[in-house]
């Protein structure tokens, strides 16, 4: 159970793994953005391109990103598929009774491909494997911050999210425990109908939210002891200052948005409407 | 009455991820039928691994478990009859109470086991009965005892599936002095009115001098030393090497002699220290 990848930063030294989390998340919000821009042959590859240069300086092994697009497989090509068989245009390639292929269809498919491909790479990369899920958190605190003039509790929601982060692989070992004591006295988790099966997951259901609301006192407690009062006047320990290189990299994706926009000009082959 | 033998038994924990760590190296022991085994260790040294390997909670990659000469591997499917003959007892196992009143959760084992109502009913009562609960107890919460107490519901939850082998991982994690002992106390009396196989897993020396008939010691998921007690302490030098400790009356007992007194060093109970030290001055 313990093999459940979550928040799946992947530790290594890199100028991804430096940046500054705030600008990842607005980079990378952006560069969503230009997965969109992409029209035609050209741009495309050229993004994806990019996606690649991003695992390369990101320092993450292939293998590992792979994996991760092992998990949309399927909806990658039932969107492929759909955009085969639904896609009219000029170019009739094959007909069957009601069947009819298009070489329009044919490139929608791969570039509705490479967008969904480009998009999880690149915010995984950005993101995922590259920020540890606290800087997460602070940064989206950080970003949100300005709705707190409009009175919605920013730092409680992101207390509560690092709070919910921290205890998943505690609840995951829990869990684990738990099934072993009732293993032991004879539990039988996988055999018998539906009902019955639902039924057993009482033994270990029970003690995971007794044990799960214990900790959340204990937490409460130990927050309250530190005087803990929520977010006003509460400063960070470490205060992340923005740095020059950060403003570069947000000019750079910008500059490559642009540059989407200008490829797409160049009727190489299909140009998607 | 069962023995409980282990062939060349090597485990890994997260097998086949960045993460695989050998947690069992080629294992082989026995443990003795009807006597009190005690298994020490520092922590990490794969003491609680060893002990999930007993019932079948784990499968060993390479070797066999034996349970009176049958491999309990042989017949997967039919892996809960061997958890029903070997009652694991985990390290803080409170936390596995779940029912409503302490009667049901102790019946939750025997339950499975597809007894009937008649048959549950005495269980229960034997085993709250050698765990230490008194009979107004069983119709409380189990979430309104004490820790101790909570503890005890879960041991007689186990003794209730009255196992030839009880094994119990820090029975005594936790608790006081007067609780350890009272603990120990009725494990003891369990294994003396059953004749039960017990094997105990413990950080305490002491605990384990007094009540153990023999030992086995573990190092870095190796068994590195195996035999009765006296056999074990007589090696303090290695055992502190390994991060063990000897009881403290061992300790003295080896400060006195180095201060040149001629007492045994094997002592490692206050009676029998006691007894040397009176040989000596021939009373």
């Amino acid at each position: 159970m313990k093999s459940i990848a979550f928040g799946q930063y992947y530790p290594a030294d890199s100028v991804l793994h430096r940046m500054d989390p705030r600008f990842k998340l607005i980079i990378s919000l952006l560069y969503i953005v230009c997965t969109f821009l992409c029209k035609n042959v050209l741009s495309f590859s050229v993004l994806l391109a990019s996606a690649l240069f991003l695992i390369i300086i990101g320092r993450v092994p292939l293998r590992i990103v792979l994996r991760s697009m092992r998990a949309v497989l399927v909806i990658l090509l039932f969107t492929a598929v759909l955009n085969v068989f639904w896609t009219d245009g000029d170019r009739l390639l094959l007909s069957w009774k009601f069947i009819n292929i298009y070489a329009e269809g044919i490139y929608n498919a791969v570039f509705i491909m490479i967008r969904i491909t480009v998009l999880i790479i690149g915010t995984s990369m950005l993101v995922t494997y590259t920020t540890t899920p606290i800087a997460l958190t602070d940064a989206i605190e950080d970003l949100l911050s300005p709705l707190k003039k409009i009175k919605v509790p920013v730092h409680e929601f992101a207390m509560m999210m690092t709070i919910a982060l921290r205890f998943i692989p505690t609840l995951i070992e829990e869990t684990e425990k738990i099934m072993t004591a009732q293993k032991a006295r004879g539990a039988d988790f996988s055999s018998g109908g539906l009902i019955k099966r639902a039924k057993a997951l009482i033994p270990i259901l029970v003690p995971l939210f007794v044990s799960a609301f214990n900790r959340a006192s204990d937490l409460a407690t130990a927050m309250e002891c530190r005087c803990y009062h929520g977010g006003e006047g509460r400063t960070r320990m470490n205060v992340r200052h923005v740095r020059f290189a950060d403003f570069v990299y947000l000019l750079i994706v910008i500059i490559f948005g642009a540059g989407l926009v200008y490829l797409n000009i160049f009727g190489i082959g299909y140009t998607m409407k | 009455m069962s023995e409980i033998k282990i062939e060349g038994l090597t485990y890994y924990h997260g097998k086949g991820t960045p993460y695989e760590i050998k947690a069992l190296d080629d294992i082989n022991i026995t443990v003795p039928k009807g006597a009190v085994t005690g298994i020490i260790g520092h922590t990490g040294s794969g003491k609680s691994t060893l002990v999930q390997m007993f019932n079948g909670i784990l499968r060993p990659e390479t070797g066999r478990v034996l349970l009176d000469g049958a491999d309990i591997w042989e017949k997967p499917k039919k892996i809960r009859d061997v958890r029903f003959k070997v009652g694991l007892v985990m390290q803080y196992p409170e936390y596995q109470l779940f029912e409503e009143t302490v009667y049901k959760d102790i019946a939750y084992g025997p339950k499975n086991m597809g007894l009937s109502d008649d048959e549950i009913r005495e269980r229960v009562h034997g085993a709250a009965r050698f765990a230490g609960l008194t009979p107004d107890m069983l119709d409380k919460s189990p979430f309104d005892l004490s820790g101790g107490q909570k503890r005890r519901v879960a041991i007689a939850g186990i003794i209730a599936m009255r196992p030839d082998v009880l094994v119990l991982d820090e029975p005594a994690a936790g608790l006081d002095p007067r609780g350890r002992e009272s603990i120990f106390g009725n494990i003891m009396q369990y294994h003396r009115e059953t004749g039960s196989t017990v094997i105990i897993v413990s950080h305490s020396m002491e605990d384990m001098a007094r009540y153990c008939d023999n030992l086995i010691v573990m190092n870095e998921g190796k068994v590195c030393m195996q035999g009765d007690a006296e056999h074990i302490f007589s090696r303090a030098e290695f055992l502190e090497q390994i991060g063990l400790d000897i009881p403290q009356i061992t300790k003295l007992m080896i400060m006195l002699k180095e201060k040149g007194i001629n007492v045994n060093t094997g002592a490692y109970t206050v009676e029998q220290a006691l007894n040397g030290m009176l040989g000596i001055y021939g009373k």
